[in-house]
């Protein structure tokens, strides 16, 4: 169990990013956090990963108070952050160093197998496409097997046709081991496809406006009525978290129109 | 002949001919760069045998490759040679090793950034021969001032540039090594190494060539052997062809020397994302 407990954050210049966040994330839960920016999605995801430390609160794991990068904890970024002196392979393997190198290989030859990339194992980071580069990423964090893996918006720079690939494979390594998601994410057909629960948060300070439960069946069919209730409602909460008049008709135009993404 | 097979020999000799150009251009391309040095050499040599110039200062080809052989056989070359070489080398170590340590110590800490870069900066600004006086009367007119004034030259380049490489190296890969707990020295053996490897290859090169440059100027000053004694030692004896053939030397050595830098360092940089590869 993942537990924020009134997690918040003032930066030293007095700009208060975060404020009073509490949430419980269940084993192998799916939560997406959506907002506008500058709601504190990506400070909150990294005071989850302990790459920064909140100044209220406290983020605890299985009842271990996070401080530090925890082992049981993985974290894609938004670039895919390979390290450009090692191979595919050795990229994926990076979190492995301390094991037997023949489980090693194994581990990784079979990862990569898993996302279609086994005969890119011998190639530099700079020969891959930027798809291939974020599943080469998404693999490094899964291989050595967190209970948690946070996600800030992790597709956000890729066309659309790759995102929605992209989604399939994550949600496709995600069921075998099943470890908790936090993604933070602009997109909201993306947090739809993937979310057991969505976070709408609001700004100035960054605080949770409003959660939205999302139990549809998976796959997740993107053309059918019960996801696109679920994304009007999202939409609609979106609206209102900015203060903004939630007018029914205004989120319709902007779900046939606006392609789902919401800035 | 038929139409068809007449397209299709055209065809075969548009694909080849690019094909046979461009492997002749590969070989032809390095050759432009010794058109210009060539042509002189020959013209001059041409000049001086049809007795336009008697050539006494300025010695045609042939009479500096003369010189070059006798001095090679006579040994004297490799005697000099041997001497610069081993001053370069050593000099090169210790300007090597402590522009490598000052600059990744100040590179990484702020704080001793702050204490000690301001004071380098300052020496660096000081043209690195008014040195000289100094160090003969503190190190004697051996090797050792000689050797000290090689590592200093050697020094700066080294020192700017692993600093400058350990600053800019990028705080998003640094955070990788964070999300994967790396321990001090793993961050340094995994990340910041291979980041600052390619800065660093290219600093030592710099400070090679400065290397090279500073052997020079302190044989000028009181040597008795080495091939910047070669040079002084034609100037007095006005003997123009040993003083380009100890030039020609000098070439020879700084070029084999960065080619073997170069060489050495290629396996570990062939990740680099370069515009052009060697």
């Amino acid at each position: 169990m993942l537990v924020l407990d009134r997690v918040g954050k003032t930066y030293p210049n007095g700009v208060r990013a975060l404020d009073g966040i509490s949430t419980e994330v269940a084993p192998g839960e799916i939560l997406v956090i959506i907002g506008g920016s500058g709601c504190g999605k990506s400070t909150m995801l990294r005071a989850i990963s302990g790459l920064d430390t909140p100044t209220q609160g406290k983020v605890v794991l299985d009842g271990i108070v996070i401080a530090a990068p925890h082992e049981e904890i993985g974290i894609i970024f938004q670039e895919p952050r390979l390290l450009p002196w090692l191979r595919v392979a050795d990229n994926v393997g990076f979190g492995l160093e301390n094991r037997p190198r023949e489980e090693r290989n194994t581990r990784v030859a079979r990862a990569l197998e898993r996302v279609g990339l086994a005969e890119k194992a011998r190639v530099w980071p700079r020969e891959l496409s930027g798809g291939q580069a974020q599943r080469v990423a998404i693999l490094r964090a899964l291989v050595p097997r967190p209970r948690v893996l946070l996600l800030d918006e992790p597709f956000s720079a890729l066309d659309a046709f790759t995102r929605a690939d992209l989604q399939d494979h994550l949600l496709d390594l995600w069921a075998d081991l099943k470890p908790t998601l936090v993604m933070v994410t602009h997109d909201v057909e993306e947090a739809i496809v993937l979310a057991d629960r969505i976070m709408v948060m609001r700004p100035r300070p960054g605080r949770i406006y409003e959660e939205i439960a999302c139990d549809l069946p998976r796959p997740r069919d993107r053309q059918s009525a019960a996801f696109d209730f679920v994304k009007r409602r999202v939409l609609a909460a979106l609206d209102r978290s900015l203060d903004r008049l939630a007018i029914t008709i205004d989120t319709e135009t902007k779900a046939t129109q606006g392609g789902g993404m919401w800035w | 002949m038929s139409l068809v097979s007449m397209t299709a020999t055209a065809d075969q000799a548009a694909v080849e001919r690019p094909a046979s150009n461009a492997r002749i251009a590969r070989f032809l391309r390095p050759a432009l760069g010794l058109l210009l040095p060539v042509a002189l050499a020959v013209g001059w040599e041409l000049a001086v045998r049809l007795g336009w110039s008697n050539g006494r200062l300025v010695p045609p080809p042939s009479v500096i490759f003369n010189t070059f052989v006798e001095l090679a056989r006579s040994g004297e070359l490799q005697q000099h040679a041997l001497a610069t070489i081993w001053r370069v080398i050593w000099g090169f170590v210790f300007g090597v090793l402590a522009g490598t340590i000052l600059g990744a110590i100040t590179g990484y800490s702020a704080l001793s950034h702050r204490l000690v870069d301001p004071t380098l900066q300052a020496l660096r600004s000081i043209p690195s021969i008014a040195w000289v006086p100094l160090f003969i009367l503190w190190f004697g007119i051996f090797e050792a001032s000689k050797i000290t004034l090689i590592a200093v030259g050697v020094f700066f380049p080294v020192y700017l540039g692993v600093m400058g490489a350990v600053m800019s190296v990028d705080r998003k890969i640094v955070e990788v090594g964070r999300v994967f707990r790396l321990s001090g020295p793993a961050m340094v053996r995994r990340i910041l190494l291979p980041a600052v490897m390619p800065a660093y290859v290219i600093s030592l090169r710099a400070g090679l060539g400065l290397g090279w440059m500073f052997v020079v100027a302190a044989e000028f000053l009181g040597a008795s052997t080495g091939l910047g004694f070669l040079l002084i030692d034609g100037q007095q004896l006005g003997k123009p062809a040993q003083i380009v053939a100890a030039i020609v030397a000098f070439a020879i050595l700084g070029k084999t020397t960065d080619w073997l830098i170069a060489r050495v360092a290629a396996p570990f940089l062939r990740w680099e994302d370069r515009f052009a590869r060697a």
